[in-house]
């Protein structure tokens, strides 16, 4: 069982088609979730290491700015943010994804990001300037593997038509800018009304 | 009540921060002034004094009379100091010593004295041949050593200049062949050069003329007669200039935007070299309201270290050749060793003079230890004299240790010399990817070179060692399975 765990990501992301097939329809739910959340936290570990130990000709970074937690922010709130986006568009649009599904299809699209990503980290200090372009060529190679798993997996999901699920994947983002001022809005309301509430204990408590 | 002291305390934590943040010229408790620095990644760092005010020079105490609204300086490269006292419209020249040697007020022309009419800018040849421009009168004035009157250049006559052309220079410069470059006010397309015979050749260097999309955009749809009205795209003037020994032009123009330093060559192109941190242009950070630096003169001194003065926080930045910040200096203000309207600076030896318009007063700044030693370690590096500077380097970064361009000084240096793992060591400190990676590539075949050999052999012993033993137990098997039968 645990053996196939770990076989079956590597399988999909080779043959995306039959893989997210099989995702959907026969694997269990519960080891679906189990590697997808698994690779989340392995995705976010790539992003610290890579922040610290990258080599120097590729990476300079601002100790100032580097902060671990952030980075597991920066993994879990767009991956979040495109599953809600992505399922409140195709539950409109006729898709067939729960939203399990389509968390589950997003997490194994960026196995890519993390098995071409990891070993580069410690590849970067053995490069030159020179040589940095295989870096950045890796780099890429990883990005597009990884929006075409995103791509399939989107259109096995739903069982939508490729030309349907471009559309989808663009309106997706289109829904995302809207949820992201959509929450800047409830915090920046949530914070008026926290300092109002605050404003009025302090003249209360001051007053008496 | 304690609560009170606490919060005074803290107001005054933070503003000793704001005031180290904003580079503002803070003091420490020993009284040494603190100047600063930028670090790559663009934060204010402190670092020690590079310059300190020495004396201050006025007219009255030289016993010339006060100066009244100076405009330029000039010193040789024997130090000879003249100031253009333009409101008293004379040429003060001081000696080594600080002392007054002479009072240009007046030439002889065509047999009568002339004098002049608000003159902005001089310039002294190496023969010490003295250009003056003379703009009240609008016209360039040249004496020769004696002071007598070699040539006056009056308004120049042109096809490319227009009829109603007014000639108002206001700063000059000349090179080895005695071509005039001059600055002139309302001329857009950059210097003006003159021949050595003082007949107007053509123009030189302008700026660019930077179009504001949403001003490009009123242009397109107003009718002709709104456009006349609307203001035109125009480049900008420059502000200042000087000549370096090769014959190169360094200029400033008041720009808030794009490159406000440029070193021109003969075809006006601009070569200045920009590989520092941050691209030459004074101050890096700056409140939105304030606005960037207002350069209003430059100065360059040997091995392509040049000098700026910026007008309006009254500061002057000193960058090496390749572009990086060595060091700032200056600030206005009411105390010694800060300006109220500076306008032209000028290197004595390593020293610098600042003029003060409004004030009639010179400043004089000596170089301090942690200067003399950066602005020698600048030189020997340009000088190809590795060693000296690389001890000097050394030297400046235990001066400060945030002198982040130093690291990559000493790096190259041990490069050269084969100490490939230290120099990668400097380079990182210094953020230059570039020569890190040059050096790690000659440590990584020197490593390859030592220890190559040494694992390939072994990795061959392995595998011929696997199937040896391989071979052996197939043997062994097969004798076994022989006994058997």
């Amino acid at each position: 069982m645990s053996k196939a765990l770990v076989r079956f990501p590597f399988y999909l992301i080779f043959h995306p088609f039959a893989g997210y097939w099989e995702l959907k329809y026969e694997q269990s739910r519960k080891a679906n979730l189990i590697v997808s959340f698994a690779i989340l936290v392995l995705m976010a570990a790539t992003n610290i290491l890579s922040s610290q130990y990258s080599g120097f000709v590729v990476h300079l970074y601002n100790p100032d700015d580097m902060n671990s937690l952030m980075e597991i922010v920066y993994v879990a709130v767009p991956v979040l943010f495109w599953c809600v986006a992505n399922w409140s568009l195709t539950t409109l649009m006729d898709g067939e994804g729960k939203f399990v599904e389509i968390f589950a299809s997003t997490c194994f699209a960026l196995i890519p990001m993390i098995i071409i990503r990891f070993p580069w980290i410690w590849l970067s200090n053995a490069i030159t300037l020179q040589e940095a372009a295989f870096y950045y060529f890796s780099e890429s190679v990883a990005v597009l593997w990884s929006l075409y798993l995103l791509f399939v997996g989107n259109m096995t999901v739903h069982q939508y038509t490729p030309a349907k699920t471009v559309g989808t994947m663009l309106l997706t983002v289109v829904a995302i800018g809207f949820l992201a001022f959509i929450c800047l809005l409830f915090f920046s309301l949530l914070q008026q009304i926290v300092s109002f509430v605050t404003v009025i204990y302090q003249e209360i408590s001051l007053r008496y | 009540m304690s609560m009170r002291i606490k919060h005074v305390v803290v107001l005054l934590a933070m503003a000793g921060l704001l005031g180290a943040g904003m580079g503002t010229a803070a003091a420490r408790a020993d009284g040494v002034p603190v100047a600063y620095n930028y670090s790559f990644w663009g934060d204010t760092v402190s670092s020690p004094a590079p310059y300190l005010p020495a004396a201050l020079l006025n007219g009255r105490d030289l016993g010339v009379g006060p100066f009244k609204e100076p405009n330029d300086l000039f010193v040789t490269a024997d130090g000879d100091i003249y100031v253009l006292d333009s409101g008293n419209n004379r040429i003060v020249v001081l000696d080594r010593q600080l002392q007054p040697a002479s009072v240009i007020d007046s030439f002889v022309r065509d047999g009568h004295a002339d004098t002049f009419a608000n003159p902005q800018g001089i310039f002294v040849t190496d023969d010490k041949e003295v250009l003056i421009a003379d703009t009240g009168n609008r016209r360039i004035v040249h004496l020769d050593r004696q002071l007598h009157l070699v040539k006056v250049i009056e308004s120049p006559e042109s096809e490319l200049l227009p009829a109603n052309f007014v000639f108002q220079p206001v700063r000059i410069a000349a090179d080895k062949a005695q071509r005039l470059y001059v600055l002139a006010v309302g001329v857009f397309d950059g210097f003006m050069e003159f021949n050595a015979d003082g007949t107007f050749t053509s123009f030189i260097g302008a700026n660019r003329v930077r179009v504001d999309p949403v001003e490009l955009f009123w242009k397109r749809i107003s009718t002709r007669e709104q456009r006349s009205r609307m203001v035109l795209f125009v480049p900008t003037e420059f502000t200042s200039l000087d000549m370096n020994e090769e014959g190169f032009i360094y200029a400033t123009n008041g720009d808030q935007w794009g490159e406000t330093i440029k070193k021109l060559n003969a075809h006006g192109n601009d070569i200045l070299r920009r590989e520092g941190y941050f691209s030459p242009r004074g101050d890096i950070r700056y409140t939105a309201s304030a606005g960037p630096s207002r350069l209003v003169d430059i100065d360059v001194a040997d091995s392509e270290i040049y000098s700026v003065l910026d007008a309006k926080r009254g500061r002057i930045f000193t960058y090496n050749g390749d572009g990086h910040l060595m060091y700032v200096f200056g600030g206005l203000g009411n105390k010694r060793g800060e300006f109220n309207t500076p306008v032209a600076i000028e290197r004595l030896g390593d020293d610098f003079l600042v003029l003060d318009k409004a004030l009639g007063e010179i400043t004089l700044f000596q170089v301090t230890e942690y200067g003399s030693t950066l602005n020698e370690a600048v030189r020997s590096y340009y000088r190809g004299d590795e060693e000296r500077a690389v001890e000097l380097f050394r030297k400046a970064v235990d001066m400060n240790a945030n002198l982040e361009f130093a690291y990559s000084g000493i790096g190259k240096a041990l490069l050269r010399q084969g100490k490939y793992a230290e120099a990668m060591q400097y380079f990182k400190l210094s953020m230059d990817q570039r020569n890190y990676s040059k050096a790690f590539q000659l440590r990584r075949k020197e490593v390859l070179r030592e220890y190559l050999p040494a694992v390939l052999s072994a990795a061959m012993a392995v595998t011929a060692g696997l199937l040896l033993l391989k071979k052996l137990r197939k043997m062994l098997r097969r004798k076994g399975a022989e006994t058997l039968e």
